[in-house]
């Protein structure tokens, strides 16, 4: 999709010739054509480390050294981009009874504090608590594949790789039936808004999102059932009770953080396979293979893009950053890098160095990494076992969004 | 051989127990529970796999020395 590239600014002092690169995240013309194709030619025209003059102006990290170095690196590389005492300050000026603002903690918060907010998530999201959540993902999966399959075309991206990590966290809430429309419309509003970055219209949604889960939350602290709200309203934080504010945190994080990274991780896989018919017949053949085609698929096309805020001014990998500034951790680069992966524009699920860091590293690395592999596991088994051979519908060709989370808009397969 | 980890610096990837949940144990929030692995022999080859399959890098593998 063509978008408008977003005005340059000034550059500041500190940015010489050797690290100005001009390159517009969310409407990059060859970024949006085809995104990991420019990412590789980013890698031969562009600095490891650059700064651009777009959306503000902000560092691009795009080898794997500085991604990996900066993401463990809490201490130099914030993740609080308005510092938590600012929030703070600025939640204290609101008019008495006016209704909580949530914030997607434990994402935008350092350690100490990251630890404490992230602690009570932990067991829920482990890889023991997943997997018992694996047969049922696995019925959601065919049935909506199985849904599918009659009409020999359709977008995946809407039909299969939307509503499953929704349904998940239906299941995961526990929300009762008639409030499951009005998440489901907030999803996808959400969705069509994902290249609108505007913060007020986040906000809007998010209050949106806590109202609707409210009355569930209340009432799950009278009468605890088996789902997550109830297990973490009987977790403590650090040393206090849960709140209900803090359990609106949790919703809204994992709201934002658990639903269209699935779709696209998995729309991506998908777009791949289509594209590759032998490695279809392959993974038939011997779906033993389909873990480790998961994981060079999240190396191939790595899509997200956290941010962190530059806590003093620094020498980092040669290059000066000045406190304040604007980082985006560019994971797509990353897991691109030469230096790293020898040939990285080859697929290639046996690759001697497989691992790759489309979850991140470091501390804040994903909490619903467990999570999010079974998903796309399981949809490539289902999708392998009960679609026959599967290519792109020529006739629709595929769009792509960049930003936080990159991705294919739709993926129209036919077979 | 012996796979010596840094376990402070775990973040709770587990890709070593998606290689052997037997060498490399979890606790509850899926982070390892140990700082050493001894590896019984005849496995080394899998414990190689699973310290080289961490994403941080936090795990050291030393070879007996002959
Ligand atoms: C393939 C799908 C996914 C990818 C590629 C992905 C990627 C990431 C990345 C790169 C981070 C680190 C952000 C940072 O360093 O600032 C992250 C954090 C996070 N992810 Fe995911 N994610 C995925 C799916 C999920 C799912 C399914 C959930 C929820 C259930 C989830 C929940 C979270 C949370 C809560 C955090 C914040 C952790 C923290 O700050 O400590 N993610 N994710």
């Amino acid at each position: 999709m063509s978008e408008t590239l977003s005005p340059a600014v000034a550059r500041p002092d500190h940015i010489t010739d050797a690290v100005f690169y001009d390159f517009d995240m969310f409407a990059d013309p060859a970024y949006l054509a085809n995104p990991h194709a420019r990412i590789l030619d980013m890698h031969k025209s562009a600095p490891p480390i650059f700064w651009t003059p777009r959306n503000g102006g902000h560092w691009m990290f795009v080898s794997h050294s500085a991604n990996f170095e900066a993401s463990r690196d809490v201490e130099k590389f914030s993740s609080e981009i308005v510092p938590q005492s600012k929030i703070k300050e600025m939640l204290a000026k609101l008019p008495p009874g006016a209704p909580h603002i949530p914030q997607p903690l434990p994402i935008n918060i350092d350690p100490p504090d990251h630890t404490i907010y992230r602690a009570p998530l932990q067991r829920a999201f482990s890889p023991k608590a997943i997997n018992e959540l694996k047969g049922s993902i696995r019925e959601l999966a065919i049935s909506l594949i199985e849904g599918m399959k009659p009409k020999g075309s359709a977008d995946f991206v809407s039909e299969v790789a939307e509503p499953l990590p929704v349904q998940v966290f239906l299941k995961m809430f526990g929300l009762p039936l008639e409030k499951q429309a009005a998440y489901r419309a907030l999803v996808k509003e959400h969705m069509e808004n994902i290249k609108n970055h505007d913060p007020a219209m986040i906000v809007r949604r998010m209050l949106k999102l806590t109202a609707i889960m409210k009355e569930t939350i209340l009432d799950r602290k009278e009468n605890p059932k088996d789902d997550l709200i109830s297990m973490l309203w009987q977790t403590r934080i650090g040393d206090r009770e849960t709140t209900i504010n803090d359990m609106e945190n949790y919703c809204v994080v994992l709201f934002t953080a658990g639903l269209d990274t699935v779709v696209n991780g998995i729309s991506l896989g998908a777009y791949h396979m289509a594209t590759h018919p032998e490695l279809q017949q392959q993974l038939r053949a011997d779906p033993s293979q389909i873990p480790a085609a998961t994981e060079e698929m999240l190396r191939r096309y790595t899509f997200t893009v956290p941010l962190r805020r530059v806590s003093n001014d620094i020498e980092f990998q040669g290059v000066q950053l000045k406190a304040g500034d604007r980082i985006m951790l560019f994971l797509p680069g990353a897991d691109l890098d030469a230096k790293e992966y020898p040939n990285p524009e080859v697929y290639n699920h046996k690759r001697e160095n497989s691992v790759h860091i489309a979850f991140g590293a470091g501390p804040h690395r994903c909490l619903g990494s467990h999570l999010a592999r079974v998903e796309l596991q399981v949809v490539y088994e289902e999708l392998l076992t009960r679609l026959p051979a599967f290519s792109l519908d020529a006739s629709k060709p595929v769009t792509f969004h960049g930003g936080h989370v990159v991705g294919p808009d739709h993926v129209w397969l036919k077979w | 051989m012996k796979i010596r980890i840094d376990k402070a610096r775990c973040v709770g990837n587990a890709r070593c127990a998606a290689i052997s949940e037997t060498l490399f144990p979890l606790d509850d929030d899926g982070y390892i529970a140990i700082t050493e692995v001894d590896v019984p022999p005849g496995q080394e080859q899998i414990a190689r796999r699973g310290a080289r399959a961490c994403p941080e890098r936090i795990m050291i593998i030393e070879e007996d020395s002959k």
